[in-house]
């Protein structure tokens, strides 16, 4: 039993101890107040739907090899494989690096010829409506059919994969394993296997969370300790990204991009004389394309996992609709990862993302379509304005996406394993 | 909705009258009187169904008219979501006496923007004045405004502000 006098102590010192708690508690909250913008209720319905993210898987419409794994490990095989190419010096990686967000960080792609686009990045293109900067591909498989016989580009043939597959008794045995059979004999059809396949692969490569999406979510559920961790200058951009600037017009959903195709007031020449007819060309071009939805080698099935048959994927192919103001749309990009993926536009020829907004922040509208988007206008920022729109882009890139890392490259003559393998397949 | 209010203020005033005011059997037949008065009222114990398109009464319901016809449609989503594809149910109601359209064309355009869809809906008759419209798709949030042309006439518009 303590003396009355000590319990007497010992409570002032609890209460002294509980009230300094507390006012720590309470200077943090306030600090954490102050660090986070009063965003209005319109605001904050605006940044929630850009997420959640990560989304569901995506899937390779038209495509029976997506989500299958088997698949997925021969796509990834045949991606970093040069031996694609008629002299082994060409894989898909060489213009979609990994370290380099998928693309290849300069201005215009560089395959057999110096191309007339920019190389995209291939993070999350699973989750994109159409592929390419004119939209001329429904799906991943028909994507990868144009670069693989490109003579511009790897400049295969389905002659050449015969050639590798005869030789390679590991790839074809993969190969068997995938589809179940001995590759194809026609070349047509083997080269159609090999983009399925790539586009099984292709449709895995979804990057991660962002310090974006933690913001993002805690504001979803009202944690502003957690939502003022996000640096201020950024949530300012957000600011500026969904109202004065109106960004979000285009750039809406969790992918930042509404997968449609813009004219932004940019040069479309490819070279003096000559025109990218952009997204008007590429409607021209998927309509024409017997590799599209809506032919004969989209592969009709229905998905057991819950997603949307192929015959809903293909609403987009069926209704598409070609009209005079898409000359020299290109597609609006997802700003997912996009301070990684220099440089910017169609033809790369903004160099940095400063470049972008000072392009938006000084829009000539002189060279906008007369029957494009009418809303368009110069931002005109502040310099601080510029810094904060620039703080927010760089939250939306996934750190771990840096860090992906490519198979070791398959080795180029059979090896024990793959006569191992190849015993397995029996023979091919 | 008007003609509710008299019967509010005279359920307002019944339920205000002390308990002791009145006898228990006089009270019973004022409650009798309020439950059929409530019931009768518009708007208040059952919602009457719209003249056109009743099976599309619902948050989704929207509703173009003009020169007599009256055209109610319901989005397969709502509220429609941007960048995706969505299908519209489409009642057509003529005006008395003329018969049912023999085309339907259905667009829509973003005014502010002076631009439409990327799409072109397809346009299906189910019988009795319904129809399916598919392939739709607002790719902006911003007010959209859906027209509906009847048999080529000048187009019956509503428009939708899209968050």
């Amino acid at each position: 039993m303590r003396p009355r006098w000590l319990q007497r102590r010992l409570q002032r010192r609890l209460q002294r101890w509980a009230a300094g708690v507390l006012a720590c508690i309470g200077l943090q909250a306030a600090n954490a107040a102050t660090r986070l913008l009063d965003f209005t209720p319109d605001e904050r319905m605006q940044i929630l739907q850009h997420g959640p993210w990560p989304p569901p898987s995506a899937r390779d419409a038209g495509n029976a090899l997506t989500g299958r794994p088997v698949a997925i490990a021969l796509g990834q095989r045949l991606f970093f494989d040069p031996r694609l190419s008629p002299d082994d010096r060409l894989a898909c990686a060489s213009c979609h690096v990994p370290g380099l967000a998928f693309a290849d960080g300069r201005a215009r792609g560089q395959g057999r010829d110096t191309l007339d686009r920019h190389t995209p990045s291939l993070w999350n293109a699973g989750h994109q409506r159409w592929l390419g900067w004119d939209g001329a591909f429904d799906s991943l498989w028909s994507q990868a059919l144009h670069p693989l016989r490109n003579p511009r580009e790897m400049g295969t043939s389905g002659a050449q994969l015969q050639t590798l597959l005869r030789a390679d008794t590991s790839l074809s045995c993969a190969w068997r394993q995938t589809f179940g059979t001995a590759p194809a004999s026609d070349d047509e059809a083997v080269i159609l296997q090999a983009a399925k396949a790539l586009g099984a692969f292709v449709a895995t490569l979804q990057s991660g969370r962002t310090p974006f999406d933690a913001f993002r979510d805690a504001l979803a559920r009202n944690d502003r300790r957690a939502a003022a961790r996000y640096p201020l200058a950024a949530q300012r951009g957000l600011r500026l990204f969904i109202g004065h600037g109106r960004c979000s017009t285009c750039h809406t959903g969790p992918l930042f991009s509404n997968g449609e195709f813009a004219d932004t007031g940019l040069p479309f020449f490819v070279r003096p004389g000559v025109v990218d007819a952009g997204r008007h060309g590429g409607i021209t071009a998927l309509l024409a394309s017997p590799y599209n939805l809506l032919g004969p080698y989209s592969d009709k099935y229905s998905d057991k996992h819950g997603a949307a048959p192929d015959d809903a994927a293909a609403t987009k192919t069926r209704h598409v609709s070609q009209q005079h103001r898409n000359f020299g749309e290109f597609k609006v990009p997802s700003l997912r990862n996009v301070a990684d993926t220099a440089p910017y536009m169609h033809d790369g020829q903004l160099a940095t993302l400063q470049a972008v907004i000072d392009h938006y922040d000084r829009l000539d509208t002189d060279r906008l379509h007369a029957d494009g988007e009418a809303i368009l206008r110069p931002l005109q920022l502040s310099a601080a304005q510029r810094a904060d729109l620039l703080a927010f882009l760089q939250t939306l890139s996934d750190p771990g996406a840096r860090r992906w890392k490519p198979p070791p490259p398959p080795p180029p003559q059979p090896t024990a394993v793959s006569k191992a393998a190849s015993k397995r397949c029996g023979k091919v | 909705m008007a003609g509710s209010r008299p019967l509010l203020a005279w359920a307002a005033a019944a339920w205000a009258v002390p308990a002791r005011a009145a006898p228990a059997k006089a009270t019973l037949v004022e409650v009798f009187a309020l439950a059929a008065a409530l019931a009768a009222a518009p708007g208040w114990a059952a919602e009457a169904p719209p003249a056109c398109g009743p099976h599309l009464a619902g948050p989704a319901r929207q509703q173009a008219e003009g020169r007599g016809w009256a055209i109610a449609f319901a989005p397969g989503a709502w509220p429609v979501p941007v960048g995706r594809h969505f299908a519209l149910d489409i009642t057509v109601c003529p005006p008395a006496g003329v018969p049912a359209p023999a085309t339907l064309k259905v667009d829509a355009d973003m005014p502010a923007h002076q631009h439409g869809m990327n799409y072109r809906p397809t346009v299906k008759a189910l019988g009795g004045g319904r129809y399916s419209a598919e392939g739709l798709m607002f790719h902006m949030p911003g007010r959209w405004r859906v027209s509906f042309t009847v048999d080529g006439g000048a187009p019956l518009t509503h428009e939708l502000r899209i968050p």
